[in-house]
């Protein structure tokens, strides 16, 4: 199966379950949890089901295309099912069969793996899924979220895309994964990944990454003061103040000292987002609703 | 009697937190069954990766009926003079159930009482059960509890299903918004259907139909069963590993294995790469030959029957294959610069931001290590060693896996043919850790061994992060106890006190407050390292430790052998006359001015006899300690038990001529001098000890 038809099979089969299919965050992000669709929507009561490939760019994670596993940029697809289903991982399976995966012949385990996120201070419990001794997905049962307690919790499920690519056609390289219409991965991202690389860890201007640091940080916490506050244009401001510590990070400018304090600033701003974002929603009076729907209703 | 069973299913429990909740769910049940009077019940708590169950045989149905004994009022309370029954008495008859004039009495010391036994009768054992339940399953601790759907329960993880029987007999209750019933699953692939208990006592078989293995000893005894036939099919042996092993059981419903191969070339990678592979990333068994000589080959334990198609075995084997040539990637990266050069690259990785880079520490180290080699090797070399040791923390390799630090400094270096002596200290000088495992084996090795923990120790004491409590984020107490069993280990005639006072005057330019307050903390910390050695490693007793320390601790082995002796004879009433006689020559002779001895001054026969016996026992101890015959040196001891007894017996060494006085004290001074080579005596705890 190629790349693109994975995700398209995944997004038919999630659309199927009730989840409105979003389109990935315009924005450069280190992970699909910080998608508004994933971080805010799972705070208060209102039920929500969404699915959304998001590129994720981890800068340090970058090889400059050398090493056959890594990539600084990868493709999650993640899905939120907010309250979290009673058949949840009995959804999840079935959507491995819609990869062309029967699990009735494979060996799929869940192990313990429990996801944090200092700088969206949001933490969950859960596992690593593992087929056949290979990792393909992480599945969260989020707890807290911007330092807030969620009830209800959602489920979320994040499949490593090239990953599983990978696998399915057993492929030595990430690069020679077949992406679609005879079109490998390399010939559509290597060059890409080969440039990221050489920016982030030799050319990327570490004065200029900090000052627009400082500046995303005070133009979030602007938004945020605003009347009434600027929830998404805050959180915007607030993901690339992370985007640009992960620059920083993979440029080796950040110190163990420095970083915890780098760290700690994003993520107040993160938690004051998610505090704005509740009220927000409550002062329009939660219109996706606050009931609880129960497992496996469609939203 | 009935056999009941609980079963709580859930989905997957962390592996980690399988052993903790049997045993407590095991002790909930027995503590509250005991309170019920159900006593001597065998208890088995069972598990498997989606469910905890617990089964007890031998049963009751009904509690066991418990009579009490009343005693109610006075008889002369209870009756009026005329014979008629009072208020009191009607009472008292009333609680116990019985008309007044069948109430029974009893004779005290205080008068006749009324008094009545009354018999509890035991309720229905399901009824019992059915409170109890909730109240234990409540009481459930795991590591990490967390919430599901609406988020108004909390658990380990969700839970789906409860079945609750005792024989057949449905024990009704409700838990995390689920009603007990007699409905449960077997395996996810084997037998996902649902179905109906007839009885608790089927279950382990009903299950084991269903590929479920509910006893997690089963599931081990045939998972080892299994590896060896597999090995042996092989031709190669499993490298024992219960650890791994322990895990996998938790991890499984049913456990099965399959045999996996990846290629020979992947051999040529050190053997620690290839095992933290195989064993840490991807919780394989690994195979050896005869000589412990790697395989090519890994047996991956997978939660089936079966691999009816050979994809399992694909699969592992493809992603084993994967993870090697990444960690070849990483290897062969590594080898295109030598560790010197890369060496370079310490300065950039910060140890903490008051005492600097790793390139400021490894000068430290170096600084350090010269003073405590002794001038055995030069500051050059040392300084130089303790670069290239922490060098293999800029490679790929251990960003990687950085379980492999030292390990990979020590290959790289190997690989550039440097000095046995330099590539073996480097791999081993992060041994061992904590108490725990071998000490390295080079001299060069226990060197910077040393001189990298205590200048983390000192350091870290010197910019305030101090252990406390519970909190100790660096890791200072496992690396003073790693330094110290070193020391201890080796024989190292190392002066520890000195060594740990260089460590604080090498990082002293970095302390908040003064260094002598740091070196007195820093040497109070490694003390009760010392002390933890001595009591849960040497295994002492706590106060022979004290004993032993108050004596000093700064020569290591000394003091290891010192305690090793006076624990086997301070049982002896020889021991424990001399530790009572001791506290009374402490007690006499604490702060008091030290003086010669005058036997001129001598008026008792029992003060010669104690000045001579006092020489013999300081001329023995010199001729004995230099060679650590600890042992002989408290034999020497004896002797002076007796006549201490008689000395203390007829002598009054506060007597009113203060000529005569002073020279008994400074008599018992030089005793006591002599002891303290040994051990503070009074310091031990023995019985009498309090006169």
């Amino acid at each position: 199966m190629d790349l693109q038809t994975l995700i398209l099979s995944l997004q038919r089969y999630w659309a199927d379950c009730g989840c409105i299919v979003q389109q990935p965050l315009d924005l450069e992000v280190g992970a699909g949890t910080m998608h508004p669709e994933s971080f805010l929507r799972a705070l208060g009561p209102e039920p929500y089901r969404v699915a959304f490939v998001q590129p994720s760019r981890r800068p340090a994670d970058a090889r400059y295309g050398e090493n056959p596993f890594r990539l600084g940029r990868h493709l999650q697809l993640q899905v939120i099912l907010k309250p979290s289903p009673d058949d949840v991982q009995e959804l999840y399976l079935e959507s491995l069969r819609a990869l062309g995966i029967d699990p009735a012949v494979h060996d799929i385990r869940f192990e313990e793996d429990n996801w944090e996120s200092p700088t969206l201070g949001a933490w969950g419990v859960g596992w690593q899924v593992l087929l056949d001794g290979m990792e393909i997905t992480q599945f969260t049962y989020f707890q807290q979220a911007g330092g807030i307690d969620l009830a209800p919790i959602s489920a979320e499920l994040t499949y490593g895309l090239e990953r599983i690519a990978m696998f399915l056609q057993r492929k030595d390289s990430i690069y020679d994964i077949e992406w679609g219409g005879g079109v490998s991965y390399g010939e559509v991202r290597l060059a890409e990944e080969r440039e990221a690389s050489v920016y982030g860890f030799e050319v990327a201007d570490v004065e200029m990454l900090r000052r627009h640091f400082e500046d995303w940080e005070s133009e979030a916490q602007r938004c945020l003061e605003h009347d009434p506050p600027l929830v998404i244009p805050a959180l915007e401001a607030t993901l690339k103040t992370s985007h640009l510590f992960n620059l920083l990070d993979a440029r080796g400018a950040v110190s163990v000292t420095e970083r915890v304090g780098l760290i700690a600033r994003v993520r107040r701003n993160a938690v004051a987002t998610a505090r704005a974002y509740l009220e927000q929603r409550e002062s329009v009076g939660f219109p996706l609703g606050s009931e609880l729907t129960g497992g496996g209703e469609v939203v | 009697m009935a056999t009941f069973l609980l079963e709580i299913r859930t989905e997957e429990i962390p592996a980690a937190a399988l052993p903790g909740a049997r045993r407590q769910i095991a002790e909930l049940f027995g503590a509250r069954l005991a309170e019920g009077g159900f006593s001597d019940l065998p208890i088995k708590a069972l598990s498997t990766s989606r469910r905890l169950a617990v089964v007890i045989d031998d049963l009751p149905t009904r509690q066991p009926d418990r009579s009490e004994d009343l005693t109610g009022p006075p008889v002369r309370a209870a009756f009026a003079a005329d014979g008629s029954p009072t208020p009191a008495g009607e009472g008292f008859a009333r609680k116990v159930g019985l008309p007044l004039d069948e109430v029974g009495r009893v004779e005290t010391p205080k008068g006749e009482y009324l008094a009545a036994t009354v018999v509890h009768k035991g309720r229905a054992t399901p009824e019992i059960l059915a409170e109890m339940i909730p109240e234990i399953v409540a009481a459930l601790r795991f590591p990490k509890m967390m919430r599901w759907g609406d988020g108004s329960h909390q658990f380990v993880r969700p839970v789906h299903g409860v079945v609750a029987l005792l024989d057949d007999e449905l024990v009704p209750f409700e838990i995390f918004g689920v009603a007990s019933g007699r409905s449960t699953v077997g395996h996810r692939v084997h037998a996902p259907e649902s179905f109906e208990l007839v009885t608790a006592g089927r279950y382990g078989a009903a299950m084991a139909e269903r590929s479920v293995m509910v006893d997690p000893n089963d599931r081990r005894t045939q998972l080892e069963t299994l590896a060896e036939e597999l090995a042996e099919n092989a031709g190669a042996k499993v490298h024992p590993d219960p650890g791994l092993i322990a895990e996998h059981v938790e991890l499984v419903e049913w456990p099965g294995l399959v045999a996996g191969a990846f290629e020979a070339r992947y051999l040529d990678l050190p053997p620690e790469v290839v095992v933290t592979t195989l064993r840490h990333h991807q919780k394989c068994l690994v195979l050896e030959d005869a000589d412990g000589g790697l395989q090519p080959g890994f047996i991956a334990v997978i939660d089936r029957r079966d691999d009816p198609e050979g994809l399992v075995r694909q699969g592992n084997e493809w992603v084993i294959g994967a993870r090697l040539a990444d960690a070849g990637f990483f290897f062969a990266e590594d080898c295109r610069r030598p560790l010197a050069e890369i060496v370079q690259g310490l300065e950039r990785l910060e140890f903490h931001r008051v005492l600097g880079s790793l390139e400021d520490k490894a000068a430290r180290v170096g600084e350090l290590a010269a003073v405590l080699a002794d001038g055995a090797a030069g500051p050059d070399e040392l300084r130089s060693a303790a670069r290239l040791a922490k060098a293999d923390l800029l490679t790929h390799m251990v960003g990687e896996f950085p379980e492999l630090q030292g390990v990979m400094g020590g290959h790289y270096l190997r690989l550039e043919n440097a000095d046995d002596a330099l590539w073996s200290a480097v791999r081993d000088h992060y041994l061992p850790v904590g108490f725990d495992g071998p000490v390295p084996d080079s001299v060069l090795g226990r060197l910077l061994g040393v001189a990298d923990r205590l200048d983390t120790v000192a350091g870290l004491f010197a910019v305030g992060e101090r252990p406390s409590g519970s909190k100790d984020p660096f890791g200072l107490r496992r690396a003073a106890q790693g330094a110290v069993k070193i020391v201890a280990e080796s024989g190292w005639d190392l002066d520890l006190a000195h060594a740990v006072d260089a460590a604080a005057a090498v990082v002293a330019e970095h302390a908040e407050g003064d260094r002598e307050e740091l070196a007195a903390a820093v040497t109070a910390f490694v003390a009760d390292r010392v002390r933890r050695w001595l009591t849960d490693v040497v295994g002492v007793s706590g106060d022979t430790a004290d004993a032993v320390m108050a004596a000093g601790w700064s020569d290591l082995p000394g003091a290891v052998a010192r305690a090793e002796a006076l624990e086997t004879v301070r049982s002896s009433s020889t021991f424990r006359s001399l530790a009572l006689a001791f506290k009374r020559v402490r007690n006499i002779t604490d702060g008091q001015p030290s003086a010669e001895v005058d036997p001129e001054v001598f008026e008792q026969t029992e003060e010669h006899e104690l000045h001579e016996a006092t020489r013999e026992f300081g001329c023995a101890l010199h001729g004995l300690l230099p060679e650590r015959r600890v042992e002989e040196a408290f034999t020497a001891m004896e002797p002076l038990a007796d006549i201490l007894e008689r000395f203390f017996v007829e002598v009054l060494v506060m007597c009113d001529d203060e000529r005569i006085r002073d020279n008994r004290i400074a008599l018992l001074k030089e005793l006591g001098r002599n002891f303290m080579n040994l051990a503070d005596l009074s310091k031990l705890q023995v019985e009498g000890g309090d006169h």
